[in-house]
């Protein structure tokens, strides 16, 4: 299974395994080690894993020790696991009798878990203990008989809600006593006693518990009585308390059937804007028995605020039948709802929606045909030949909305169209459209070697500046045909083009753009290509997932055509990304140059860290760079500076690899070491340690390379 | 040479800004006004924030509200003194007064009647507890995932948030981010055809610590607060490797792994693509590398830790009878045709920002609508990665009934379908 695994510290699955065989006394052998366990005065910890494996395989027999553990202000909460897991009378009966005897807390906790158990039971006992001296007790009894919800229990809650004043008004208690009263409604109402649930909710809604509880009773009194509560609905929507408006416009969305559509429609107008808004936003959330009709009168006329609301919904639950009104919409004087309109006629799902917009363009004024042209674009529409002759279109409003659905719709076969907007541009301005657009469109192109054909065709034909754009569209595109291109510019005499394409080649999304790099790190016009070329040729061959022996061969290449320390760098640091034996055998090659033997160094000793194994060989090979096969072994390290110091020998240790150099993972000693113990001043670290049994001390400066110097024979 | 980036349909990849599809997948409710989108906001209409466990998640969630003109943050809690102090910092700095308030129990916080709403970003053993707490008191909240510690909590959570009438959004902002949303809608509106398979990538299945730690010397009460920190879990004695909110409990048992910490993003854009249905009704033991469950349709959804197209993390695959789409963290989509982006275009944003997500919420605070990674959404896929982790755990097929809420006929696994709080908490 791989990863696919739950190795946890308090697991069970292990003492599953043939735990399950129980004998005739009905314990499982895994039960009866459990049990032991209870009661051999474990400590703490296997008592508590015990109780969590006992919450699967445990029966009746393991109630008694678990309930001994009741009274344990440490193993309480982990014996209520089980006992709240064990099926049957004997867990109950076990929590029933805790009940009686323990106090605060450890009371709380046990009442919660017979409220889990919705012990019937236990009514009486959670009765009394709802005038209990301790509030936190009598509110989880309260809680505890809502969640039982049986006739006795909701009495006794019932019963202690009538005592006006006791507990006092807002009270924990009295929000515990409503808590248990609603769960218990909701228990009624999903039974489908709904007449019973209302009586039980007006009780709350009437009596002195907190403004919250009130809230929810009167959501359910509302959705209890079905078309019934859509007065009380439509009272609180006229509230003045903020609270009460929201829950009912929750409270809106969740009561089913027409009536509910048309009352609260009926009501729009005498709500203040902003709140009618809101109605309107909860009626769009009722897509069963929405009512296009009336959105659509409110998006035409009306406050604002209800205006845009209700375009808003139609964008949503609107059809073709609401397209005319929101395209007038989209066009209106005020932007807000032209706005809107426009949004909502790009949201509208439907092909015939499609149509419609596609059916309008023909005699569509100037002001009409860019928001058309725009949708057209924004839903893809296939109307490519009613686009096109918009691109010679008087108004340079149309000409720019048409480039833009251009870009958006065009076809292989056409985009050819869309080039001479780009080769040709009547303006500046129209040639960032055109730009845009070409590169909108070609990327899309199913065919990419197709699309690179027809650009490059045009490549061929076009001015300096033109060919630069075009070699960026090549870019984006990708293919063969698209690098042979962009590979041929980057051999021009043209700066430009040579700037533009050894840029694209150097971010070359796939691995095809190596050869070509590699190639143009030694024949590129200029140094300044031919660098730019090897580092893209690196990045190849850091970024992408290659065979080890391919991306050895590339970084052999790569160092072969590096002349400078930085790119030998590079390739350095992807053989230490990427370890491998040919890799150390490269590095050790490469740290022969003494620019980059600190590099070399770190690097080779990174890769025999991660090394199974290192050939002997390679040991001579690394030598030079002063890495020697070494056992070492940290007796003590300690950071810092002066006075200040910290031992950090565990942190060493745990860098120890095979080799006398120590790498500390992160940049510099503070990160690797755990943190500055002497801000601001000059830090040592100092190791004592043995290398191959030679013991030995080293005093390192702050981030300089850790090297335990090795003893020479004799 | 292998290059499997260059294997990928690329024309299936979506370009930034090709068309603006914020239109597309943007709630336009009310007016930009109303939601202080356009300027200064009056503090009546500004949604006012506290946080509850903010460390480094919270951090950067608290940013994205900070972000938005119309929210306050007003107070935080943490049972960390030195969290309490750095998130009391940049509130104060951002607003330029000395106003954030502190608290060390989430109790205080949400007794004050001024705030609208919470950011929970606690460690996973809080979240549900501390979600229910906040609404009972009839706060709105962005709850980090994974929301749930088992499925008990999942089912009374969404019981929970509807009975209160809040408004919850699960810190699942995958669902705001248009290309997982556009690969979701193609599946979900039949574009791919009849669904077949839905794969989701529940990473790194690993526990990572112990659930019980030798004791060491707890510190003061104001510095940390050990009890507090534990809240509903079991009781163990203080051992500080154990305050890392992320792994603490994943020793625990059943509470989260992989299959939680990364199934509720994955498993949740899954359950999105087949039309947020009820969780899967069968579970098998995995193998080969991968846990097959199926939905009640035959629908599979496949756990799948490899060979996924390189598209960052989180990846998602949605298979049909007619087409198929792979999505991931990159921002990027590979489809099996272009012509499944017909009459769409989708915006690419890599790095899963919550920014759309926190927006999505605050909309929803104002207009009591459901944001996308509302409570029965969430839940419905923590319940899917929980009876995941139960037949992870026993090894075995086990069958869900979602309408008894049982597994069928098997006491082992319903056994395992919750775990009770440590006193005094509940659910």
């Amino acid at each position: 299974m791989g990863r696919l695994c739950l190795a946890c510290g308090l697991a069970v699955a292990v003492s599953l395994a043939g735990g399950s065989a129980r004998a005739q006394d009905g314990q499982t052998p895994a039960e009866k080690e459990l049990i032991a366990v209870l009661r051999s005065g474990a400590p703490e910890a296997d008592q508590a894993l015990a109780c969590k494996k006992l919450a699967v395989i445990g029966s009746a027999d393991a109630v008694p020790d678990l309930a001994k553990l009741l009274s344990s202000e440490h193993l309480s909460s982990w014996a209520r696991i089980p006992l709240e897991a064990i099926p049957g009378p004997g867990a109950d009966g076990a929590l029933r009798q805790a009940a009686e005897k323990l106090s605060g807390n450890l009371l709380v906790g046990v009442i919660n878990s017979i409220g889990v158990r919705r012990d019937p039971a236990a009514v009486e006992m959670l009765a009394k203990k709802l005038s209990a001296a301790e509030p936190a007790v009598a509110e989880a009894a309260a809680v505890a008989l809502g969640q039982i919800g049986s006739a006795a229990a909701t009495q006794a809650l019932r019963a202690a809600l009538a005592k006006a004043g006791q507990p006092a008004v807002g009270s924990p208690q009295a929000s515990a006593l409503a808590e248990g009263c609603i769960l218990a409604a909701e228990k009624m109402r999903s039974a489908g006693r709904a007449s019973e649930a209302a009586a039980l909710y007006d009780e709350v809604r009437k009596a002195p518990v907190p403004p919250q509880r009130k809230r929810e009773a009167t959501r359910g009194a509302i959705l209890a009585r079905g078309d019934a509560g859509i007065p009380l609905l439509l009272e609180q929507l006229q509230s003045t308390d903020k609270a009460a408006v929201a829950m009912a416009l929750g409270t809106a969305r969740e009561l089913p059937g027409q009536a509910v559509d048309r009352a609260l429609g009926a009501t729009l107008s005498r709500l203040p804007p902003s709140r009618a808004a809101l109605v309107v936003a909860a009626l769009e959330d009722r897509p069963k028995t929405v009512d296009i009709g009336m959105f659509l009168r409110l998006a035409q006329t009306g406050p604002k605020e209800v205006r845009l609301a209700a375009i808003a919904a139609l964008g949503r639950v609107g059809n073709a039948t609401t397209v005319p009104t929101l395209l007038t919409l989209a066009v209106d004087g005020d932007a807000d709802v032209a706005g809107a309109a426009r949004g909502s006629l790009g949201n509208i799902q439907g092909t015939d929606i499609d149509k419609e917009i596609r059916s309008r363009m023909a005699g569509a004024d100037t002001k009409l045909l860019p928001v058309l042209l725009d949708l057209v674009g924004h839903r893809r529409i296939a109307a490519i030949d009613a686009v096109v002759p918009a691109l010679e279109h008087a108004d340079a409003g149309v000409r720019a909305a048409a480039l833009r659905a251009l870009g958006q719709v065009v076809d292989l076969e056409r985009l050819p169209i869309l080039v001479e907007q780009v080769v040709k541009p009547r303006d500046a301005s129209e040639a960032a459209d055109a730009d845009k657009s070409l590169l909108e469109a070609s990327v899309r192109m199913p065919d990419r070697e197709a699309c690179a054909e027809v650009l490059s065709g045009a490549y061929a034909k076009a001015s300096a500046a033109t060919q630069a754009k075009l070699l960026r569209v090549l870019g984006a595109v990708g293919g063969t045909k698209a690098l042979d291109t962009i590979a041929g510019a980057a051999r021009s005499a043209d700066p430009e083009l040579q700037d533009v394409s050894s840029r694209l080649l150097g971010e070359w999304m796939t691995a095809d753009a190596a050869p070509v790099l590699l190639d143009l790190a030694a024949t590129a016009p200029g140094e300044k290509f031919q660098t730019r070329a090897l580092r893209g040729y690196i990045r190849i061959a850091r970024q992408f997932i290659l065979p080890v022996e391919e991306r050895t061969a590339m970084c052999d290449k790569a160092l072969a055509a590096a002349r400078q320390p930085a790119e030998q760098k590079m390739v350095i640091e992807v053989l230490r990304r990427f370890p491998s034996v040919d890799g150390l055998r490269l590095v050790a090659k490469a740290g022969t140059v003494e620019a980059v033997n600190p590099e070399a160094r770190a690097a080779a000793a990174a890769i025999i860290k991660k090394l199974v194994d290192v050939p002997s060989d390679l040991w001579s090979a690394v030598g030079p760079l002063g890495l020697v096969k070494a056992n070492v072994e940290i007796v003590k390290a300690t950071y810092g500076a002066g006075a200040n110091q910290k031992d950090v020998t565990e942190l060493v240790r745990k860098q120890v690899g095979g080799s006398n150099v120590i790498l500390l993972p992160g940049a510099g000693f503070n990160a690797g070491l755990g943190g500055d113990p002497a801000p601001g001043e000059a830090k040592t670290l100092a190791i004592e340690y043995t290398l191959d049994g030679v013991a030995g001390t080293v005093a390192v400066p702050e981030n300089a390379e850790i090297v335990l110097p090795v003893a020479k024979a004799g | 040479m292998v290059d499997r980036s260059s294997r990928l349909p690329r024309r299936g990849f979506l370009r930034a800004g090709l068309v603006s599809g914020a239109a597309a997948i943007a709630p336009v409710v009310i007016p930009g006004s109303a939601l202080g989108l356009d300027g200064a906001v009056p503090p009546s209409e500004r949604v006012v924030l506290g946080g509850i466990g903010i460390g480094g998640r919270g951090t950067y969630d608290l940013g994205c509200f900070l972000e938005q003109k119309d929210v306050q943050f007003a107070a935080v809690c943490d049972i960390k003194e030195n969290r309490r102090v750095a998130v009391k910092k940049i509130a104060d700095d951002r607003y330029g007064t000395q106003d954030c308030a502190m608290y060390r129990d989430f109790r205080e916080l949400l007794d004050r009647n001024d705030i609208d709403a919470v950011l929970i970003a606690t460690g996973p053993n809080w979240h549900s507890t501390a979600a229910m707490a906040a609404a009972r008191a009839g706060k709105d909240m962005y709850c980090e995932k994974p929301c749930t510690k088992n499925i008990a909590q999942s089912l009374i959570l969404k019981d929970t948030i509807r009975r209160t009438g809040r408004v919850f959004q699960a810190g699942t902002q995958r669902r705001n981010l248009p290309h997982f949303a556009f690969a979701c809608e193609l599946a979900r509106t039949g574009r791919l055809g009849k669904m077949k398979r839905v794969y989701a990538h529940p990473a790194g299945m690993q526990a990572m610590t112990s659930g019980w730690l030798p004791a060491e010397p707890a510190p003061d009460r104001d510095v940390v607060d050990w009890d507090m920190y534990l809240g509903p879990a079991a009781w163990r004695p203080f051992n500080p490797k154990l305050l890392d909110g992320f792994n603490f409990e994943k020793g625990g048992g059943l509470v989260g792994g992989g299959v939680l910490e990364w199934g509720s993003h994955c498993v949740d854009l899954c359950q999105w693509a087949v039309k947020d249905c009820d969780p899967p009704v069968e579970y098998d033991a995995p193998k080969d590398g991968q846990l097959v469950a199926r939905y009640a349709d035959g629908v599979e959804l496949i756990f799948r830790e490899k060979d996924w197209i390189p598209l960052g993390s989180c990846p998602v695959r949605f298979e049909g009878e007619d087409g198929w789409v792979e999505a991931g963290d990159s921002g990027k989509l590979v489809l099996s045709s272009p012509a499944l982006l017909a009459g769409r275009s989708v915006e690419e944003i890599d790095g899963y920002p919550a920014t759309f997500h926190v927006r999505d919420f605050l909309d929803c605070v104002k207009t009591r609508g459901q944001p996308k990674g509302n409570a029965d959404a969430a839940c419905n896929a923590h319940i899917a990665c929980h009876a995941a982790n139960i037949a992870l755990f026993l090894n075995r097929t086990v069958r869900y009934d979602n309408q008894k809420q049982e597994f069928v006929n098997d006491t082992e696994a319903n056994r395992l379908r919750s775990e009770a709080l440590r006193e005094p908490w509940r659910m």
